[in-house]
C-alpha cells in the first residue's frame, strides 16, 4: 500500500486490475473483507469501503450468505473506463516529462515506435502496469 | 463530530463473583500464601525440636530439666509478620496488577481484607490443631511447647484460635494501612504512618503515667481472660480496615 | 456512531504540568483508533483516566456511557495492556492467564494456548525472570484473547523483534475481523499501525492536535521538493509542517494541498511525494514546525 492515496482505493484497484488481467473472471469469487484484511494488513472497515466501491460501480455483486462475484461485463467495462483514463494517466506525465527533456512530440511518436518495435510482446497488451 | 447514540451498558457481573475474583487473584499462585508456610513452620519446628534433643541430651535425659525449660518459644509468632509482608504485597504490587485487569478498588479491597483474614483464620486453625498434638503428645514427647508455648500452654483450642487469628488480623490490617499509605503518598506516607504511630505510643504511655493507671493495666491483664483481652484488637483491625479502604479509594497505580 | 469513550474537556495536571490539557474526542465503537504522540506525550496517562486509574483534575470521561471511576459494569468490559504492567511477586505467566480468564468475561482459552504458543512465550517461569519481550507477549496474549469490548494497547511491543510485532498486528487483525471491537492503540511506532487504524488520534504535550479519520490524513500532507527558488515561490503562504535544504535543492512538507495544487506543482517541475502518516505526526509534533525555508 501506498502512502499517497486511500487505502480503501488501493483496494478496489487491485480487484480491478485481477479483472482487467483475467486472473479473476467474471462470476469468479471474490475474496471476502476479512481475507482481504487479513492479506494487505490493513483494516477491515477500509477493506470493505474499497469493495462497495467495486459494488457501487456495479463491478461486483454480493450473494447474501454465500459471498462476492465479479460481475458480468465487469471487464469489458473496465477496459473502457481504461482507454478512456490513457491518456490522463500515461500520455501526460509522458509529455511532460519529454518537454523537460526537450523531446518535441515527433520525435516523441518516434521513440515510441521503436520501442514498440523492439518489444518482444505485441503492442497493445492489456498490462498489469500499475497505473498512477 | 455528532455522538448519535450511547451505548446501553449491561449490568456489572454479579458482585460475588466480582469479589470472588479478587480473593482468588491471590491464590492463582498458591504457592507463597497456602503451601509455602507450612514448609517455613516444618523448618522453624524442625530447628527447635532438634535444639530440644541437644539440650535434653546434654543434660542426660529431659528428667533432668526443669519442667519449664523448654516452655518459652516466640517461632510461631513468624507467621503473624508474614501476614503483615503479605498485606503490603497485595496493596502495591498485586493492586496495580488488579487495576489493570480492570477491576475497581472497592472490590480488590474488600476480597484482599478477605483474604487476609481467611489466611489468619487458616493459619490459626494450623496452629491450634498442632497444638493440640503437642499437647497429646506431651511436647513432642521432650516437654517441648512450640505451639503453644508460654502464657499460651494451657490454653483451649479455640481460645488459641481465636488469640492467633484475631492477632494476625490486626497486623495484616495494621500492614494494609502502611501498604495504602505508601501507594497513595509514597515516602511521605511511610513518614506520617510511623510519626503517627509513634506519637499514639508515646501519648497512651504518657496518659496511663498521667492517670496513675499502669497498674490497673496491670491488673486487667492477670486477671482476664487471653480471649477477653485480645477482643480489643478487633475494633483496631476495624479502624484500619476502614481507614486502608479510605486511603486506597483514590490511591493510582503509579509506578 | 457509537461512543465508546467520550471525553470532553479533559485535563489532568501534576503540579503545574499538565500531563493532559483540555482533551476531547470520542473513540468509536468497532474501530481501530491510533493513539499516537512521542514518549511522555500524555498518551498513557489519557488511557489511565479512560479505564478510571488516575483521577482527572477536571473534565469528563465517559466510558459506555458511564463514569469509569470505581465503576464494575463498564471497566469489566475494558480491557487495558500497557508495557509497564507489574504483576505479583512470584506470578508466572500460567497465573497470569489463569487470572486473566477468571476477570474477562469473553476470554478464550483455545485463543489464549495458540497465541502462547505463536509467540513461544513460557508458562512455568516467574514473569520477573522473563525477557521484556516475553514479559511483553503475555500482555498481548491477554489483550487479544480477553474479547474485552474495549480493548486498550499502551505500546504493548517493548522488546518484541519485528517478527513479533508483525505477528501481533497481524493476530489483533484477524481476531478483530471475526470478533469486532473497539481497538485504542498507543503507539510510537506509526508505520508498523498506520494501515491498520480507522481513526487517528495525536496528542502533543498533553493536547489533541489530530483527531481525524486515518484516510482523511493519508494524502492530507505533500512533500515538494526542487529548486530552492522554485520551492519558496511555491510554498509562500502556505501551511508547511516542515522544511529541509541542501545547497540549491529544498524540500519542504505542505498540508491541505488539492490535487490541483499538486499538479500545478508537478507541473512546475517540482518533485510531488507522498507523506506517510508517520511523517506527518513528526512534522506535527516536533516542535519546530513551521519553519521558514532557510534562505
Amino acid at each position: 500500500m501506498d502512502d499517497e492515496r486511500p487505502i480503501f482505493l488501493q483496494v478496489a484497484e487491485l480487484i480491478e486490475n485481477q479483472i482487467v488481467d483475467g486472473s479473476m473472471p467474471e462470476g469468479a469469487q471474490v475474496p471476502s473483507i476479512n481475507e482481504l484484511a487479513a492479506f494487505h494488513r490493513i483494516n477491515p472497515a477500509t477493506a470493505l469501503k474499497g469493495v462497495n466501491r467495486l459494488v457501487d460501480a456495479g463491478l461486483v455483486h454480493k450473494q447474501r450468505g454465500i459471498g462476492m462475484f465479479v460481475s458480468p461485463g465487469a471487464r469489458a467495462r473496465l477496459l473502457g473506463q481504461r482507454r478512456e483514463a490513457f491518456a490522463e494517466q500515461y500520455l501526460r506525465p509522458l509529455l511532460a516529462e519529454a518537454a523537460k527533456l526537450s523531446i518535441g512530440p515527433a520525435e516523441l511518436a518516434e521513440m515510441v515506435r521503436q520501442e514498440a518495435g523492439s518489444a518482444a510482446g505485441p503492442a497493445g497488451v492489456v498490462g498489469t502496469a500499475p497505473h498512477v | 463530530m455528532t455522538v448519535v447514540a450511547l451505548p446501553t451498558a449491561p449490568p456489572a457481573p454479579p458482585i460475588g463473583r466480582r469479589l470472588w475474583n479478587a480473593v482468588r487473584l491471590h491464590v492463582a499462585n498458591p504457592w507463597p500464601t497456602l503451601i509455602l508456610p507450612w514448609f517455613i513452620f516444618a523448618a522453624i519446628f524442625g530447628l527447635n525440636l532438634a535444639i530440644w534433643q541437644i539440650i535434653s541430651i546434654a543434660a542426660g535425659g529431659t528428667q533432668n530439666l526443669d519442667a519449664d525449660a523448654f516452655d518459652y518459644n516466640g517461632g510461631v509468632t513468624w507467621v503473624l509478620f508474614f501476614l503483615v509482608a503479605m498485606a503490603v504485597q497485595a496493596m502495591s504490587l498485586t493492586f496495580r496488577f488488579a487495576l489493570g485487569l480492570g477491576m475497581t478498588r472497592r472490590d480488590y479491597y474488600v476480597g484482599t481484607v478477605a483474604y487476609l483474614a481467611g489466611l489468619a483464620a487458616m493459619y490459626a486453625v494450623g496452629i491450634a490443631v498442632l497444638a493440640q498434638v503437642e499437647r497429646a503428645t506431651d511436647g513432642w514427647g521432650l516437654g517441648g511447647r512450640f505451639f503453644a508455648p508460654w502464657f499460651l500452654a494451657d490454653l483451649p483450642a479455640w481460645q488459641l484460635w481465636y488469640l492467633n487469628a484475631a492477632v494476625g488480623l490486626m497486623l495484616a490490617m495494621i500492614g494494609t494501612v502502611v501498604a495504602t499509605m505508601w501507594v497513595r503518598w509514597k515516602a511521605l506516607g511511610l513518614y506520617t504512618f510511623f510519626g503517627a504511630f509513634a506519637v499514639i505510643l508515646v501519648a497512651t504511655g504518657w496518659s496511663l503515667t498521667v492517670s496513675e493507671s499502669w497498674g490497673s493495666l496491670g491488673r486487667y491483664l492477670t486477671t482476664h481472660e487471653p480471649a477477653a483481652i485480645v477482643s480489643w484488637t478487633l475494633p483496631v483491625s476495624l479502624l484500619c480496615g476502614l481507614l486502608g479502604f479510605a486511603i486506597l479509594r483514590r490511591a493510582t497505580p503509579r509506578a | 456512531m457509537t461512543a465508546i469513550v467520550e471525553v470532553t474537556d479533559l485535563t489532568k495536571r501534576y503540579g503545574s504540568l499538565a500531563a493532559v490539557d483540555d482533551a476531547s474526542f470520542v473513540v468509536r465503537e468497532h474501530a481501530i483508533t491510533g493513539l499516537l504522540g512521542r514518549n511522555g506525550a500524555g498518551k498513557t496517562t489519557l488511557m489511565q483516566l479512560i479505564t478510571g486509574q488516575e483521577l482527572a483534575t477536571s473534565g469528563e470521561i465517559r466510558l459506555f456511557g458511564q463514569h469509569p471511576l470505581e465503576n464494575a459494569a463498564v471497566l469489566s468490559r475494558t480491557c487495558f495492556i500497557k508495557e509497564s504492567q507489574t504483576y505479583p511477586d512470584g506470578f508466572k505467566g500460567e497465573h497470569v492467564l489463569k487470572v486473566a480468564s477468571w476477570v474477562f468475561p469473553h476470554w478464550d482459552e483455545q485463543l489464549a494456548r495458540e497465541l502462547v504458543d505463536e509467540f513461544r512465550v513460557p508458562l512455568d517461569r516467574r514473569m520477573k525472570k522473563l525477557s521484556r519481550g516475553q514479559a511483553s507477549a503475555i500482555g498481548v496474549v491477554v489483550g487479544i484473547a480477553s474479547r474485552a469490548e474495549l480493548t486498550i494497547f499502551d505500546e504493548p511491543y517493548a522488546g518484541l523483534d519485528a517478527v513479533a510485532r508483525q505477528a501481533f498486528y497481524d493476530r489483533l487483525l484477524a481476531d478483530y475481523a471475526e470478533h469486532p471491537r473497539t481497538i485504542v492503540m498507543s503507539t510510537h511506532l506509526i508505520d508498523e499501525v498506520a494501515d491498520l487504524l480507522e481513526h487517528v488520534l495525536v496528542i502533543d504535550e498533553g493536547r489533541l492536535i489530530i483527531d481525524a479519520p486515518a484516510e482523511e490524513l493519508r494524502g492530507s500532507a505533500t512533500t515538494i521538493a526542487g529548486k530552492h527558488a522554485d520551492v519558496e515561490a511555491f510554498s509562500r503562504g502556505r501551511d508547511v509542517l516542515d522544511a529541509d535544504s541542501l545547497g540549491a535543492f529544498a524540500s519542504v512538507t505542505v498540508a491541505g494541498l488539492t490535487p490541483a495544487e499538486r499538479a500545478a506543482a508537478a507541473a512546475a517541475g517540482l518533485e510531488v511525494g507522498p507523506v506517510s502518516l508517520q511523517q506527518l505526526v513528526i512534522g506535527r509534533t516536533r516542535g519546530t514546525a513551521r519553519q521558514e525555508v532557510a534562505s
